[in-house]
């Protein structure tokens, strides 16, 4: 069971990790921005480049949250019937509704590869003034569908060990790593 | 199977996935996939993906990130104790005074941001507190708390109003300029109703007792907390309405002149502004997550032929175009106790949108209806945003039953609200019109 439970806090770190990562792609993107309303104000050059990095960064930002949020169990949901169960009956509901999660995931993950690697073997560029390539985002689709799906396996032991009263993981963990949705 | 039977099982099981706790993204997505693969096939969720590619790419959303950043940047400084100050000194003396200059404050701080939590945040804990131990009913305390934060979405610049312009095509810039007014108006309405309550029941909000009132020269120095804000609406909202910037670079300027703040109030530190990075990267990805998923339902639901569906049933509804206007407004009303507003654009926009505009009712008209009900979504029970950011900041002594029962009154005002804009849509229109 000690490879379960460090499979899981292995993944769980991972995603932390790229999620604290990730959150400083904001400072960019604000000093690019900035960047282009002083560069068409006060020079009279606006450029071509800076939207259209920042709009990818963002591309990056948005699509590489999902994992870091899910391991905070950020993604809001409706508790109003499951905040009404007992622990042990909560986890078999998520154990039977993780069914559609990995429908949807295991879907990106495939899908996405296939996108990412024809736009990797054409070395796809966007086609605008400045043209860069667009691969880069497009792969990061799949490494952030990757990464929520292993969260989610991991959220799928916890709901089990949950469940089943199993030792490798301990409930109470999750209690503290809940945090409120933000909208 | 026909498109009916499919509606159903597709609405049923959305409902149904969401209301075992499955988060909302994940619902859509797994749905979506699990119809598309019934309809077109395994290849079709390559659609999905290319969905996901296509709300990446949209310029408008970028503004999201950044809008929640300055947000999360002006929560952290003074200014929300500075502008409570300042209020509490030139309005406590009258009969709920502090009731009526917390939700003056709620609005500036809807002007700065463009999110409803913020407010109620910065409110809770610093109105609340204050009132209570000045002897104000506790219902009415939450309830304005809870009113005025929510405005954050209506008056601009707004979030939900980038979504809405993003969905239904019309421009950014005019539906900021459409939120002006519907904002004030309700700002008005509200202060009637607390004016006249208190009126009424005088004990529900007792005026400060005449030792504790402010001495002039005191009450002009703390005018200079008034500054800062000011300046930021200015930054945000000139280079928006000026035309000078488009909404995504005026979000930069926000984020500017919230930084520019944190350092007049010594708040410009790494920790600060890490800290406030991650909630932004949280707040902002919860949001492009359900988009992301919303995006593909929406097109997996019209790949299956579901427009001619609802236009049919729409025009079944009795009373004509009114009748039609009305139904929307009161189906949105219910999916906003339990969905949140990005979900609910998602669905139901690609769908209300169409017959509202052959119906010949403006889009930014309706926008501004659609926005005010969301308003009200965010603080109507169960699954009200604003009711757990309050729940989060509140003593002890405050039950949800309390944070419940505050909001029914104002809901009401704000309901006479949309209904005068029904009445006159010049409260919305007349503004975008004048500047564009």
């Amino acid at each position: 069971m000690s490879i379960v439970s460090a499979f899981m806090k292995g993944v769980t770190r991972l995603n932390e990790y790229v999620g604290r990562c990730i959150a400083l792609i904001v400072f960019p993107m604000f000093v690019f921005l900035i960047l282009e309303v002083a560069l068409r104000y006060f020079f009279n050059s606006p450029s071509v480049w800076t939207n259209e990095l920042t709009q990818l960064l963002f591309g990056v930002y948005a699509v590489m949250s999902g994992g870091y949020i899910m391991a905070h169990r950020g993604h809001v949901n409706v508790d109003l019937l499951h905040s009404t169960l007992k622990l042990r009956a909560q986890g078999f509901v998520d154990i039977f509704t993780s069914i559609l999660f990995f429908i949807f995931m295991l879907a990106l993950v495939w899908f996405s590869f296939d996108m990412a690697s024809e736009s990797f073997e054409s070395r796809e560029t966007s086609f605008s003034a400045w043209n860069p390539p667009i691969w880069p985002a497009k792969g990061a689709i799949f490494v952030a569908s990757v990464l929520m799906l292993l969260q989610g396996i991991v959220r799928l032991l916890e709901d089990i060990a949950i469940a089943f009263n199993l030792s490798y993981y301990d409930p109470a963990e999750r209690k503290s790593h809940s945090e409120e949705g933000e909208a | 199977m026909s498109i009916e039977v499919m509606t159903l099982l597709f609405f049923g099981s959305l409902l149904f996935f969401l209301l075992l706790g499955l988060p909302l993204a994940f619902v859509l997505g797994g749905v979506s996939v699990v119809f598309l693969y019934f309809t077109w096939g395994f290849d079709s969720f390559y659609m999905v993906v290319s969905q996901i590619w296509g709300t990446m790419e949209s310029f408008t959303l970028v503004a999201i990130p950044l809008f929640v950043f300055m947000a999360m940047i002006l929560e952290r400084t003074g200014v929300a104790r500075d502008l409570y100050r300042m209020m509490y000194l030139w309005f406590g003396g009258l009969r709920g005074g502090l009731a009526i200059g917390t939700l003056g404050i709620c609005a500036v701080f809807a002007a700065m941001v463009g999110i409803s939590g913020a407010a109620v945040v910065a409110m809770g804990a610093i109105a609340l507190p204050s009132m209570l131990s000045r002897g104000y009913d506790k219902q009415m305390a939450l309830g304005v708390i809870n009113t005025g934060g929510g405005w954050g979405v209506l008056i601009p610049p707004s979030i939900l109003m980038i979504l809405y312009a993003l969905i239904t095509g019309v421009s950014v810039g005019k539906m900021f300029a459409a939120g002006v007014m519907p904002g004030i108006m309700l700002m008005v309405l509200t202060t009637l109703y607390i004016v006249v309550r208190c009126a009424l029941q005088p004990d529900l909000a007792p005026a400060l007792p005449k030792d504790d009132r402010a001495s002039w020269p005191e009450k002009f120095r703390a005018l200079r907390s008034v500054l800062l804000p000011i300046s930021v609406v200015g930054m945000v909202l000139g280079s928006i309405m000026g035309g000078l910037t488009t909404p995504t670079e005026a979000a930069a300027m926000g984020v500017l002149g919230a930084l520019i703040s944190a350092a007049v109030y010594g708040e410009f530190k790494w920790s600060v502004l890490n800290e406030a990075a991650i909630r932004t990267l949280k707040l902002t990805g919860l949001t492009m997550w359900i988009l992301f998923s919303a995006h593909a339902f929406s097109s997996a639901y019209q790949s299956m032929g579901a427009q001619a569906l609802i236009e049919s049933i729409m025009a079944m509804i009795p009373g004509g175009a009114w009748g039609t206007i009305i139904a929307m407004m009161v189906i949105i009303f219910f999916l906003g106790m339990v969905l949140d507003p990005v979900g609910i654009m998602m669905i139901t926009l690609p769908v209300f949108i169409p017959i509202i505009t052959a119906l010949g009712f403006d889009p930014i008209w309706f926008g501004i209806l659609f926005v005010i009900n969301m308003e009200i979504g965010y603080k109507t029970p169960p699954f009200g945003f604003n009711l757990f950011y309050l729940k989060g900041v509140v003593p002890p002594s405050v039950t949800m039953n309390d944070i419940y029962k505050s909001i029914i009154p104002f809901v009401l005002v704000e309901i006479v609200g949309i209904i005068l804009i029904m009445i006159f849509p010049e409260i919305a229109t007349w503004l975008p019109e004048l500047l564009f």
